[in-house]
């Protein structure tokens, strides 16, 4: 045989294989008991917390329920319904778009800064503390500041463009439908940036200098060094940060509920305040439980496509 | 007259490095101002907030901060927060690691099939259950308690938790544990007297990925606790900020008493924070 078979391998690594033989003492049989101790209270916790309240969503959602009288069985009725409500709809083309504008303002913004604090001169250190300060804040206090930052009278931002003789360009930017959403991925951008910046540099860390010296050699410029050895470099690096940031996207809410609670007329909707405006507002908990299991779905077969697709070009390239 | 001669030879900066650091800190220092601002509006009196919104404030008013900090309860919500944070961590931390070590390194029937059953958790988003969470609480009659959010903080970042200790585990060296084994320790002695002592790097951090994200949560927060006694920070903040909309003073001034002190325990831990709040991501 070529290689061990599994209750082989089994048997050789450290103490307590499950293959006893006949006449195994009773302390064996104790100890092989005490190994499930270890994972009870996880395993317990985690089946209370989390698997019953999913298996309890997926039922919920056949049902029509106000939260106090029985349940009513009523079949696909709720996934219908959501279909067809124009405003959960929109909620994924608007998650869509702060997606993509987090892409940009988080994971391509955390790139570049990563190239450009990524020197061991004096005050860089400090820096790229400064940087990545904001993730450790809640998105409420990110949120509330920022609603004071773009107020339109008060706020920093209109009062600093003023005082650059831009005051034309002040607006009031949470308010307008069209700038709304736009404003809260700044917002995005601010808090999560350094994240991203900070796994960029810890492998751009990992590229060995002398590539860096070769291409020089080679006459490349410093943007040439940057797309043809740093970018392919980072691949797998990127490919983690976006799926991150995707997977991010979708769960998020703190910053819509703070800021924008998915107004100015739905402009900034997304599934989760939706969700949260269906059950804790309307008291429609089968439907919000029945958007709650679309959004599950939503976001694993995102994530499965592009961790399928990542990898089938990885296929692909070597 | 020339003083440079008298100075140390310094090797000039390049223009390179100059505009380097110039672009550096524009950057840095533009993202970071918006917390300057919040810090010395909370000086101002409203009526210096209205006409000059950037200005520094003519005289620093200390009592807004004292008011804010009466008026929203503040020292309560941090007590609240930090009970709440503190039990969850530690139970957290504690059942988590006690099972990453059976999933790395114990062999029993069922370990990979419940391992995998365990990693669902890391793919789903907490608003998933948050419906059926609520009724549980209720059910439980536990709403409106700290254990309302104390059960699902424990619950919720176990698999992620779990993960990465397990992860950790399986690098050990295994001749210590054997070594223990020998010498006539128990399952349980060796768990707790060898190996769980070895694990203090990786719990320190999953300790500071937990507490922040604990710290800073919203959602279970909001809809699982309504007594204002009971509130934790995030949620007394957000409804400090609806009862004060427009007395910026006193918003600025809760805001800079709630974002503050976790600036300076960050600043004082950086390093740890920083490799806390990666990790998972940079494996």
């Amino acid at each position: 045989m070529a290689f061990p078979s599994r209750a082989r391998a089994r048997s050789e690594v450290g103490f307590g294989s499950d293959r006893r033989p006949a006449g195994a003492s009773r302390a064996a049989r104790l100890e092989d008991a005490q190994k499930y101790l270890f994972v009870l209270p996880a395993l317990v916790l985690f089946a209370t917390f989390v698997l019953l309240p999913l298996a309890s969503a997926v039922y919920y959602s056949f049902t029509v329920w106000d939260g106090l009288r029985t349940p009513e069985w009523v079949g696909w009725w709720n996934y219908v319904r959501a279909w067809n409500d124009s405003v959960h709809v929109r909620s994924y083309l608007n998650v869509g778009v702060y997606i993509a504008g987090t892409l940009v303002v988080e994971v391509a913004f955390g790139l570049l800064m990563a190239v450009l604090l990524a020197s061991n001169r004096r005050g860089f250190g400090f820096m790229r503390g400064l940087f990545f300060s904001p993730m450790v804040l809640s998105m409420v206090a990110a949120g509330l500041l920022w609603t004071y930052v773009y107020d339109y009278r008060r706020g920093l931002l209109n009062e600093g463009l003023r005082a650059v003789g831009l005051g034309g360009w002040a607006h009031p930017w949470l308010s307008d439908g069209a700038t709304a959403m736009l404003a809260v991925i700044v917002v995005s951008g601010w808090k999560y940036a350094g994240f991203y910046m900070i796994i960029f540099l810890a492998a751009l860390r990992r590229i060995p200098q002398s590539l860096y010296e070769a291409a020089m050699l080679d006459g490349a410029t410093p943007l040439q060094r940057f797309a043809h050895v740093t970018l392919p470099l980072l691949r797998e690096t990127t490919i983690v940060a976006v799926l991150l940031c995707v997977t991010g996207g979708f769960a998020a809410f703190d910053l819509f509920f703070t800021m924008t609670n998915g107004g100015p007329f739905n402009a900034t909707e997304i599934p989760t305040t939706w969700i949260v405006k269906q059950a804790f507002d309307r008291h429609n908990m089968g439907y919000g439980a029945a958007l709650t299991v679309v959004m599950t779905v939503v976001v694993g077969v995102v994530s499965l496509a592009y961790l399928l697709a990542t990898r089938r070009r990885h296929a692909v390239e070597y | 007259m020339s003083t440079s001669a008298a100075l140390p030879r310094r090797r000039v900066p390049s223009l390179g490095t100059v505009l380097h650091y110039w672009v550096a800190a524009t950057v840095v220092v533009g993202m970071a101002f918006p917390l300057v601002w919040m810090l010395y509006s909370g000086f101002k009196t409203n009526q210096e907030i209205a006409a000059a919104p950037l200005a520094l404030p003519a005289v620093w008013r200390w009592s807004h901060f004292a008011e804010a900090w009466q008026l929203g309860n503040l020292g309560r919500l941090y007590l609240n927060s930090l009970l709440v944070t503190g039990v969850s961590v530690t139970a957290l931390v504690m059942i988590a690691s006690l099972a990453a070590y059976a999933f790395a390194r114990l062999r029993f029937r069922g370990r990979d099939s419940l391992f995998y059953l365990l990693l669902i958790g890391l793919l789903l988003p907490a608003q998933v259950v948050i419906i059926p969470l609520f009724f549980l609480l209720r059910d439980l009659q536990l709403l409106n308690s700290y254990w309302a959010l104390i059960l699902p903080y424990t619950s919720w970042p176990l698999a992620l938790t779990i993960y990465l200790l397990r992860s950790y585990y399986l690098t050990l060296e295994r001749e210590l544990e054997d070594a223990a084994r020998i010498d006539g320790a128990n399952l349980f002695q060796t768990y707790a007297f060898v190996m769980f002592p070895l694990v203090r790097p990786a719990l320190a951090t999953v300790v500071i990925l937990n507490l922040v994200n604990l710290w800073n949560e919203l959602l279970f927060a909001m809809l699982f606790i309504q007594s204002e006694q009971l509130r934790t920070l995030p949620a007394g903040l957000l409804a400090f900020s609806g009862y004060y909309l427009i007395d910026y003073r006193l918003v600025f001034a809760a805001l800079s008493i709630t974002t503050v002190p976790i600036l300076v325990v960050y600043f004082a831990f950086q390093r740890h924070v920083i490799a806390g709040l990666t990790t998972g991501a940079l494996d």
